[in-house]
């Protein structure tokens, strides 16, 4: 039994009248009023990896969710990556995965989100391109071990060694080793990351980006990686390690072409 | 630092040819490929060499021609020797009779011709 009333203004204290002819709520009982409005319920997303993030950034996270939540209707989830969701606020802009398998136009729901004061990078992708990515792209699974997402997000995926797309990744990373005087700090960090994730990739870890983080700053004996995003590594040694390590993984992916593993 | 003119210029050739090949290779896994978006904001090596090509002059205008000449033919001879390299290998769906387009293209994108 319930009864919705109304607090009226008393004199010395307010009141809440209800009908003489009622079932229970006897003289004397002791009743539980509470307002009837119920609280909206906390919205809950679902975190990977990100062991703690600044108020601040999880309201962006918020209003980023109702954006697109508002403007597309059939989605299967959203993803919230990158250098987003490390500490600090070094980042530059907010990774989006929208999982659809429709057609989506992102200039408005990437407009909207400026006005959060953000640059947003959307990625449109269904769910077979994403598991894809998940299973044969280094960078893919590094970005994917650490995320916020809208709905639970499980892909339990088997790691597939494709040698021809990780020639193709490991490429841009050659970028590095003729042109470190021409390069930001920033630059020569994405292009060893890259590197490096494909050389990790290629023995078989599975990927997260403190893995890589962690093995770069063993392999260059650095005490932090932001030593390279500050460009005041040691460029001769350092480059001798970094050529000596793209060197390593180039060959290993030309025998993998060579055996034929994922020729057809 | 001042970098002197020749220097440059092999530079240039080195990042050019490997934006040619990267190109040439996204071509030959296109159907395994899925959107590149992270790695595309890597520093790209078409986008080094224009870096390098605002320091060669003549900047706003054709180099002479023998300049260009040169500069194709080392592209062309590097490109064609990494592809290679994969084609022993055994990579198949490398194309080479692209090379000569892109590399046109490339010049001509970077105001080289």
């Amino acid at each position: 039994m319930e009864i919705i009333g109304k607090i009226s203004k008393g004199s010395k204290m307010d009141q809440i009248y209800i009908p003489k002819n009622r079932t229970g709520f006897c003289i004397g009982n002791y009743v539980i009023i509470k307002p009837l409005e119920e609280k909206k319920p906390v919205e809950r997303f679902y975190f990977y990896d990100v062991k703690s993030i600044e108020p601040i950034k999880l309201e962006i996270v918020k209003e980023v969710m109702r954006i697109i939540n508002e403007n597309i209707e059939n989605y299967e989830n959203i993803i919230v990556t990158g250098s987003f969701l490390d500490e600090g606020f070094q980042f530059n802009d907010i990774d989006i995965i929208i999982v659809t398998e429709g057609k989506i136009s992102t200039s408005k729901i990437e407009n909207e989100i400026k006005k959060t004061g953000i640059k947003a990078h959307i990625l449109i992708l269904n769910n077979k391109a994403l598991a894809r990515g998940f299973e044969s792209d280094p960078l893919y699974q590094m970005m994917l071990s650490r995320c916020i997402t809208k709905k639970r997000f499980i892909y339990k995926t088997k790691q597939k060694i494709n040698y021809k797309l990780l020639d193709l990744h490991l490429l841009k990373s050659k970028t590095l080793i003729d042109n470190s005087d021409i390069l930001s700090g920033s630059e020569k960090y994405d292009l060893i990351r890259n590197m490096m994730a494909v050389y990790l990739y290629l023995q078989g870890r599975r990927l997260s980006k403190e893995l890589v983080d962690n093995e770069i700053k063993k392999s260059f004996d650095l005490r932090d990686v932001n030593r390279i995003k500050q460009n005041i590594i040691e460029k001769k040694s350092f480059l001798k390690k970094y050529k000596s390590i793209y060197d390593k993984t180039f060959i290993k992916i030309l025998k993998g072409i060579e055996s034929g593993a994922e020729q057809e | 630092m001042a970098q002197n003119r020749n220097k440059l210029i092999e530079l240039f050739i080195a990042n050019i040819s490997n934006a040619v090949i990267h190109e040439i290779l996204e071509q030959a896994v296109i159907e395994e490929f899925i959107a590149d978006k992270y790695r595309k904001e890597l520093a790209t090596s078409f986008e080094v060499a224009k870096r390098y090509r605002e320091k060669i002059n003549p900047v706003n205008k054709p180099l002479p021609d023998k300049d260009i000449a040169y500069i194709k033919t080392k592209i062309i001879n590097k490109v064609r020797a990494e592809l290679t390299t994969r084609i022993s290998k055994g990579y198949k769906n490398i194309d080479l009779d692209l090379i000569g387009n892109l590399v046109d293209k490339a010049l001509k994108d970077t105001e080289i011709e």
